[in-house]
């Protein structure tokens, strides 16, 4: 199958461009830089190109559906939000340097999902429960939301590392990363946008379950962990708006926010649970 | 007023409820009591297993807790109620503030707005403006609502505002947790999760509630009349379907399918496709030969529990129990003989005789129970076993699913009313100057500075449009 086969090429594309940011914040060159940007943006369209050909080649083989279906499919489709995501926070922020910290997570999902011998690549037809016009705005939402956790993510991780710099301190790498202002003003913008998709992510899930399993909540495991995730986020929102936590905090609640999207997103499958279908 | 105020602020348990650090609180109780809940199988078979698996002191510990099926335990529901209490008593205190920033009008002449203005907000008017209340405060009463103007000396202020409503958003959106929370109380207070076996062929009345495992009589009656599975090429499943009959005192009121994703309602209790199952045992074909000779063969077709004449009227023939594996040799019915004359013989009869020759120990396998031929001079064959399909249907009543809906729906509206709507005031400064006139415009916004400062630009602009159209 030519689509899965482009998209384990993809990943060597998206490790390409992960290096070469590192680079630009190393040696400051920033040819680097705009090469980097180049690689992500043609990775990202080829990425494009392989969903759809994924998309159409369902439809020839007779069960057609959108490529949402599995595990296999969901981390492509991360991958794909994550570099759509950053790709559009670069060109509004005008800064590179997130990207050294961002490209990885959808480098490491798509080799994950070519790579491990876990992750089944074969287009699967539709099981009964997924037959539903909900499974693309849920999956879309969820994923939109994760992929802005992500980024939350490395941002916080670049505000924490933007801590070691001072004056005295003659290092490139740490000098390259945008003032802790901007981290912070960008950290929350992204996870109110995580937090809007999650919502609506849980939300259509709801009606989802509903018409499928007859409740619109039924405390499985991946429904309460995504549960855990709004509510670690609603404290983040809280923090932030009501007592005015800044910085350090609020990175440390994104960090441990992302884990709890980490623990949903995989850690539920060693958890027995409705959402069987997303192990493999 | 003031001195209810003062109450409200001197009273511990209001100070109490009204903290955030309160919410804080809860939600970091409420993640972590909900991770122990993922932690421990909750209900059912996985709950049982686990809790085979302990102690005696650890499972009354567990179970004391409520551990086992804790979402609805009342310690869950009593921090669920708390928060609740902690959202309505935070949104109350914090409302008068809130209408305060959305009602209060400033002066329309005030100048501190005007301070550090970027150079793309002015600019300036070669002529004297005439009228710049109607020119300028028709301008601004299209774009903004409740404009003002004032002047004060050689200086004419005019003031708009939009978006006073975002303030309200975060209390919306509080409202919608509310509602889906109340939405959720309904349903466990009001509705029933249950769930029933429906045969192909069969009629039910009464079905089994998830809690407690007791029947609950419907009120009405309901027949699977067919149920089909579609497979894929590679054996997956790809459909389930169950044709349904309602009646209402023994009439038949309506059909409908039920499938997956499709479930059906009727007198507001909804049917979802939930599992299937095989029951063997619809009807029984008996193959019975004379001993001596093998081609005398009839073949009987039974249906278990109805009793049979056998082939030459010695006697007549009940299956009395039909068992899809027996002891794990297979399909095997159990054969009871009433003849005319002697006594009663019963025996199974398996479908696979050797794998029962070949399993089960000498003795046992020439037990006269296990012997087809027990009944002389015949020989008992089970040639084969039709089987029943079942439907297993989830059975939901949810008065308050519609609630939850209209939460949902608020919260999404609450976070787009919070997150992207801001309010925004702006002031516009025309002073007289010599040669004409100079024309600023300033402004404040509660959120999105930088799409705000974009915003003010483009006013500028706009308005600068106006004044060269003219000429």
């Amino acid at each position: 199958m030519i689509n899965s086969l482009i998209l384990s090429y993809i990943t060597f594309v998206y490790f390409g461009s992960f290096m070469l940011y590192l680079f630009m914040m190393v040696n400051g060159r920033d040819i680097f830089g705009r090469l980097a940007t180049i690689v992500t943006a043609v990775g990202f369209a080829v990425q494009t190109i392989a969903i759809v050909l994924r998309w159409l080649e369902s439809y020839s083989l007779g069960i057609g559906h959108a490529p949402f279906s599995n595990l296999y499919e969901s981390l492509i489709f991360f991958a794909w939000t994550v570099i759509l995501l950053y790709l559009i926070m670069e060109w509004r922020t005008k800064s590179r340097t997130f990207g050294a910290f961002v490209t990885p997570l959808a480098f490491l999902a798509l080799a994950y999902a070519s790579f491990s011998p876990n992750v089944r690549s074969h287009i699967q037809p539709l099981i009964p429960a997924l037959k539903s016009n909900w499974l693309i705005s849920h999956v879309i939402t969820c994923f939109f939301g994760y992929a802005a956790f992500g980024l939350s993510f490395g941002i916080s991780i670049m505000y924490l590392l933007k801590r070691l710099d001072n004056d005295d301190r003659k290092n490139l790498f740490l000098k390259l990363i945008p003032g802790k202002g901007v981290l912070d003003e960008l950290n929350y913008q992204m996870v109110v946008i995580g937090f809007l998709m999650l919502t609506l992510g849980i939300i259509t899930g709801s009606v989802w379950a509903h018409s499928a399993w007859g409740t619109y909540w039924s405390w499985d495991p991946k429904e309460t962990w995504s549960l855990i995730t709004w509510l670690i986020y609603a404290s983040v929102l809280h923090s932030r708006t009501v007592r005015g936590w800044k910085g350090k905090k609020i990175a440390i609640l994104c960090f441990i926010g992302f884990s709890c999207v980490l623990f949903t997103y995989f850690g539920v499958n060693y958890l027995a649970g409705l959402h069987s279908y997303a192990k493999s | 007023m003031t001195s209810s105020k003062t109450d409200k602020k001197s009273n511990a348990l209001w100070r109490f409820f009204s903290s955030v650090k309160l919410t804080i609180v809860l939600l970091i109780i409420l993640a972590i009591a909900s991770i122990i809940g993922t932690l421990i199988p909750q209900q059912g078979q996985g709950a049982v297993q686990f809790a085979k698996s302990l102690s005696p002191r650890w499972f009354s510990f567990l179970s004391n807790l409520n551990l086992f099926d804790m979402y609805h335990s009342l310690w869950f529901r009593l921090l669920l109620g708390g928060l609740g209490l902690n959202l309505i008593i935070c949104s109350v205190d914090r409302f008068s503030g809130a209408w305060k920033r959305f009602s209060t009008i400033p002066r329309p002449d005030r100048t501190k707005p005007f301070e550090h203005l970027q150079p793309e907000q002015t600019f300036f008017v070669q002529t004297k403006i005439n009228d710049p209340v109607l020119s300028i405060g028709r301008f601004l009463q299209k774009r903004y609502k409740r404009t003002q103007n004032k002047e004060t000396g050689h200086d004419r202020f005019f003031y708009g505002e939009k978006g006073g409503y975002s303030h309200f958003g975060v209390y919306l959106i509080h409202l919608s947790v509310l509602i889906i929370l109340i939405g959720g109380l309904v349903g466990s207070f009001f509705g029933f999760e249950a769930y029933v076996n429906i045969l192909e062929g069969g009629k039910i009345d009464t079905v089994t509630l998830r809690k407690g495992m007791s029947p609950l009589k419907l009120g009405f009656e309901v027949s699977c009349d067919k149920f089909t599975v579609d497979f894929y090429k590679n054996g997956a499943p790809k459909e389930y379907r169950s044709d349904l009959t309602f009646f209402i005192n023994g009439k038949e009121v309506e059909k409908r399918s039920a499938l997956v994703n499709h479930p059906i309602q009727f007198k507001g209790v909804t049917f979802y496709q939930a599992s299937y199952g095989k029951l063997p045992g619809k009807k029984v074909r008996l193959k019975i030969a004379k001993h001596a000779n093998k081609d005398d063969i009839t073949t009987l077709v039974i249906e278990p529990g109805h009793p049979v004449q056998l082939p030459e009227k010695e006697g007549q023939l009940i299956v009395v129990d039909v068992k899809g594996d027996l002891m794990g040799l297979g399909a095997a019915v159990q054969v009871l003989i009433q003849p005319s004359q002697g006594e009663e013989v019963d025996f199974w009869v398996f479908q696979n005789p050797q794998i029962v020759r070949k399993r089960l120990p000498a003795p046992m396998a020439r037990s006269p129970k296990f012997n087809a031929s027990e009944f002389k001079p015949y020989t008992f064959f089970l040639d084969h076993l039709e089987s029943a399909y079942y439907t297993g249907l989830q059975v939901n009543k949810d008065p308050g699913v519609n609630i939850v809906w209209i939460g949902c729906f608020m919260m999404v509206a609450g976070f787009f009313v919070t997150f992207f709507t801001s309010h925004r005031k702006i002031w516009v400064r025309l002073s007289e100057e010599e040669s004409g006139t100079k024309i600023s415009v300033a402004g404040t916004a509660s959120k999105n500075p930088v799409g705000f400062q974009r915003e003010l630009e483009n006013l500028t602009n706009d308005l600068k449009d106006t004044f060269s159209e003219k000429g």
